[in-house]
């Protein structure tokens, strides 16, 4: 097998970059692991090392308001170096599954999938990275750096689906979904791309032999294979805790009930400070039930295109989930270069850009300007999650409209590149 | 000598050195010490006991027991009970160790803690919260506010003081309520447990505007069944109340409080500061102590002897001061002056029909009572800047050169404070004064932790520590501040939260009473949101997800046309149809205008 060898300098270099960083700047990770904007209470990795201190001496770190995270991050965090004494062998660990994702990444991209699939041929196929492009975009994008040196666990989340997506595209829809079992079973809201991920394996396995099952019957045996990863993954935790209940509402349960109110780049917290105490019930559901009704909508309408389906429904989560982090973002980001053929599509791409960075400088001031200098109030940060969040959704809406374009120009080939209009 | 008289004798003395007799000639006695302290200051310290036999406690035949407490008691299954009202700091360094070494003061604001008789858990907490709920109507305290997040089980930190023969069913429960203002509406219902309820006897000298102004007050009551080997169980309530006065500040006239600087010619400076000068003045404390008077001082003079606390027809010597013999001493007319052979003890017997005062002048150049030095030195702070976390950090000191100090660290902290216990760090420094870290396992022998629960529990870490001699150990640990609902900040949310103080058990002296030592309370101030504005909160946020719901789902369920279709769609539509009637109509009306020119 011939080595690549631009693959190899990137991720050397993106390697040899996050080494440098921690070697001189030694306080940067757990500077990084305070921040809110990459450490929320459900992937923070000091709460990950107080869990693990108290599982070490026998005491069930699920019977306290610290520790929220799966029960089997702590026999494999376990078998590592403790991390006050012995910081690098963690770093590399983390440095490793950020080359893996890249990896993965450039499977992605190299299967073609985002511009030429079963139902959709785009017609700008020509404006495309290669793989080790993506690759490189994800491992400099400097939230992922950011995340990586944080070590915050949706790392692990951000790898399950990774590879959940990268064997649906090559086939292996087995492992498919026994990865996004896997980031489920971390953290819950991957579930919700069970449908779209079903339908990437579907069209693959059509493409391959022509005499595969109906969709339904396809998605029901794929559901049971899904049910059954996350029960074993559950049965384990179970041997490792020892109380079902305990580990189950203090994890799931603390993802759907939302009782932590730290502040974080996303939209609930603040809205549920300020909730009136009677209402908060009623909220809860509506948020997630806003959170869930996008991956209907998407699946409907977008059905030819599964993997710009998934991209967009994890840009949803980046900026609906009950504790998104710049982690959440920078795997959005990771998958939107697949789609560098919709950028001539795309009509606010400015606008969002901007936004993006101008909430990304003044978040950490106007965070410090309340909490530590006690010259600004909540509002300020506050609105400057409205602010990121916003961004995020016009970049959201955006690439979808670009998305339907491309598919509507596929069927219309003679009106391309001519203004359009919706009604 | 006769034998009542060594007898009386030997129970003053007892008394002098802060031990508890096991069993009292009476059914109720009462006893007041004072001991003038450096920085002149005077510790007063009030006790009453009652005992009454276990069989009329069970059938409520209350005489020195207060039926008001016994009826609650019964009622929550409650063996034994300790309830504690304190306001203020006792300055170790300068007043020595704690009266009763500390086993009779709280930490600041109330504590409380009881053995209550349960089968299980849920209902020892069903009891306790029926105890809460009617002490707190009773001492017009809000003890009711003790909830599940206050209360707390500790393990190592407090044993029975009582004897109970059946102790396998009995639950400790603890409380505490680091925001709670004790004051005078807590000293009346307290006054009112008393046989002679403040109107004669030493009560009589207790001043809500005395009480409550001193630098350090303590109230406590506890209540506990002794079983003596060889007689009938008893149920004894023990009340006390002890206070540091400032005597300047408690010899201010009440019509006139406002302090006055003392003249320049009469300040007494320390010369040997090296900024000593004509306009400088560093002052120096008189040697010879200052004047007072019980009138003076307490604002009224004691009203005779409670008559409940009289045995055969003479009282106790109830009242005890602790100067050197060789101070004079005056006291009003029929109490009769006792020295005690240590040379710093005097105590008086009462005469029941006349008011007693007792006044010591300014008399210079004297010995001072010697004063002990403390067995631990224990500090506790917030450190660190910002709303986001902090460190906590305990300073221990052994002033000992020879021994070393085991004790048991107990903590109880609110939800909202979230300590990180892995990173809890030992730094001890010896006497080298070189600080050194070490392992947090080479100093603490025994944890035992429970983290807290959002809005469910607190965190409760006891720890086993020992302390080597003439050394210094520093703990610290991080902490995370919890940001809270709107609803569940108080009305003063900027001004932060009590966190209720450290309890130190120390453990040297295996079979003697046990000394405590409680730190400061702590003030802990959280992240606010605004909260002038759910409104606009709901509003703004509501709108960016309408925005971005509305905007996906727009571009979701239209179809995309191109420029020319569009028109073409719009002229089948009511509106396209609308428009071109309108236009039909100008251009028609175009026209007439066109054939009239």
């Amino acid at each position: 097998m011939a080595v690549d060898r631009r693959k190899v300098a990137v991720f050397g270099a993106a390697f040899v970059l996050r080494l440098l960083l921690i070697c001189f700047f030694p306080s940067l990770p757990d500077l990084l692991t305070g921040r809110v904007e990459v450490s929320t209470p459900v992937n923070s990795f000091k709460r990950l090392q107080e869990g693990l201190y108290l599982y070490t001496r026998n005491v069930s770190p699920y019977d306290g308001g610290v520790f929220h995270q799966a029960p089997l991050l702590l026999p494999l965090f376990s078998l590592l170096p403790d991390v006050k004494s012995n910081p690098v062998p963690t770093a590399v660990f983390y440095f490793l599954v950020d080359l893996l994702n890249a990896q993965a990444l450039a499977t992605i991209s190299e299967s073609g999938q985002s511009v030429q699939s079963r139902l959709h041929s785009a017609i700008r196929k020509h404006i495309r990275w290669d793989g080790v492009s993506v690759a490189a975009w994800f491992l400099f994008n400097p939230f992922t750096i950011a995340t990586c040196l944080a070590r915050p666990t949706s790392v692990f989340t951000t790898s399950g689906i990774l590879f959940a997506v990268s064997n649906a595209v090559d086939g292996n829809s087995l492992n498919a979904m026994l990865a996004l079992g896997f980031a489920s079973y971390l953290s819950l809201y991957p579930a919700l791309l069970f449908v779209p991920l079903a339908l990437l394996c579907y069209d693959q396995r059509v493409q391959k032999c022509p005499q595969a099952p109906s969709t339904v019957v396809f998605i029901l045996q794929h559901g049971a294979i899904l049910f059954g990863s996350i029960a074993g993954l559950l049965g384990l935790s179970v041997l490792i805790t020892g109380n079902f209940w305990e580990f189950m509402s203090a994890t799931y349960g603390f993802h759907l009930l939302v009782p932590d109110l730290t502040p974080n780049v996303g939209l609930w917290w603040y809205f549920f400070i300020e909730m009136f105490d009677s209402f908060r019930g009623f909220f809860l559901g509506v948020f997630w039930l806003h959170l869930a009704s996008y991956v209907g909508g998407f699946t409907a309408r977008l059905r030819r295109q599964p993997l710009f389906i998934i991209t967009a429904i994890l840009g949803v989560f980046a900026i609906f989930k009950p504790y998104p982090s710049i982690s959440d973002a920078s795997l959005y980001f990771a998958l939107l270069p697949l789609y560098r053929h919709l950028s001539p599509l795309m009509r606010y791409t400015f606008f969002a850009i901007s936004a993006l960075l101008y909430s990304s400088l003044l978040g950490p001031a106007f965070y410090h300007l309340w909490i530590y200098a006690g010259s600004g109030n909540a509002n300020f940060f506050y609105a400057i999650t409205l602010v990121w969040s916003l961004g995020l959704s016009i970049l959201l809406a955006d690439s979808i409209f670009a998305a339907l374009r491309d598919e509507w120009e596929q069927d219309h080939p003679e009106a391309k590149g001519q203004e359009v209009k919706q009604v | 000598m006769t034998v009542p008289a060594l007898f009386s004798l030997l129970l003053a003395l007892a008394v002098t050195l802060w031990s508890l007799p096991a069993s009292a000639s009476s059914d109720y006695q009462e006893q007041l010490f004072l001991q003038p302290l450096p920085q002149s200051s005077l510790l007063a310290s009030f006790n009453f006991r009652g005992n009454t036999s276990q069989q009329s406690f069970d059938n409520q035949h209350f005489r020195y027991f207060p039926r008001a407490l016994g009826q609650i008691l019964q009622h929550a299954h409650t063996k034994e009970l300790h309830l504690r009202f304190t306001t203020g700091r006792w300055d170790a360094e300068s007043w020595g160790p704690r009266p009763w070494n500390g086993s009779k003061e709280g930490g600041t604001g109330v504590e409380l803690w009881a053995w209550i008789d349960a089968t299980d858990d849920e209902e020892a907490f069903a009891k306790w919260i029926t105890l809460t709920q009617s002490l707190s109507g009773l001492f017009c305290a809000s003890m009711n506010f003790v909830d599940s997040t206050r209360t707390t089980r500790p393990v190592a930190s407090f044993e029975p003081t009582g004897d109970h023969p059946h102790a396998e069913g009995l639950h400790l429960l603890h409380g505490t309520l680091p925001g709670e203002v004790v004051c005078t509406e807590n000293l009346t219902p307290f006054l009112k447990l008393l046989p002679c309820k403040g109107k004669t006897g030493i009560s009589s000298l207790f001043d809500g505007h005395k009480l409550f102004d001193a630098a350090w007050q303590s109230m406590s009551v506890d209540m506990r069944p002794i079983c003596p080997s060889d007689g009938e169980c008893l149920v004894q309530i023990e009340q006390t109340v002890d206070m540091v006065l400032d005597i300047e500040r408690s010899k201010r006239s009440r019509t006139n409080p406002i302090p006055r600087p003392v003249p320049n010619e009469q300040l007494l400076c320390d010369a040997s500061k090296p900024y000593n000068s004509e306009d400088t003045c560093y002052p120096l404390e008189k040697a010879s102590g200052k004047a007072w008077s019980l009138q003076e001082v307490f604002g009224r003079s004691l009203n005779g002897v409670c008559p409940l606390a009289e045995s055969d027809g003479s009282s106790e010597q109830s009242v005890c001061l602790r100067v050197p013999h060789e101070r004079q001493v005056f006291h009003s007319e029929g109490a009769v002056e006792h020295k005690k052979p240590d040379g710093f003890t005097r105590c008086f017997s009462l005469s029941s029909s006349q008011p007693f005062d007792l006044s010591i002048p300014e008399q210079p150049g004297q010995v001072q009572v010697p004063l002990e030095a403390p067995v631990l030195h224990a500090e506790r702070t917030i450190v660190g800047h910002g709303q986001e976390r902090g460190g906590m950090r305990i300073i221990f000191g052994n002033p000992s050169k020879t021994t070393s100090v085991d004790f048991i660290l107990f903590e109880s902290l609110p939800w909202f404070l979230r300590p990180y216990i892995h990173t809890l760090q030992a730094t001890i420094t010896g006497p080298d004064g070189v600080p050194r870290e070490v392992p947090s396992s080479e100093l603490v022998t025994g944890t035992f932790y429970r983290p807290a629960i959002d809005r469910e529990r607190g965190t409760q870490l006891e720890l086993a520590l020992s302390v080597p001699a003439a050394s210094s150990v520093t703990l610290t640990y991080d902490f995370e501040k919890a940001i809270l609902r709107y609803t569940e900040y108080p009305p003063d949310a900027n001004r932060g939260f009590n966190v209720a103080p450290a309890v130190i058990r120390i453990l040297n002296a295996p079979g003697s009473a046990p000394v405590y030592i409680r730190s400061t309370s702590l003030l802990l101030p959280l992240p606010t949101p605004d909260f002038s504005m759910p409104y606009n909160v709901i509003i703004l946020t509501s709108t960016v997800i309408a925005l971005a719901f509305g905007t996906v789902f727009n571009i979701l369920v239209r179809r995309i046309v191109s420029v020319d279709q569009a028109a073409a769609l719009g002229a089948q539509s009511l509106k396209g149809r609308i428009l071109g009637k309108l236009v039909a109509i100008r251009d028609r009306l175009r026209k007439k205008e066109t054939k009239v020119e």
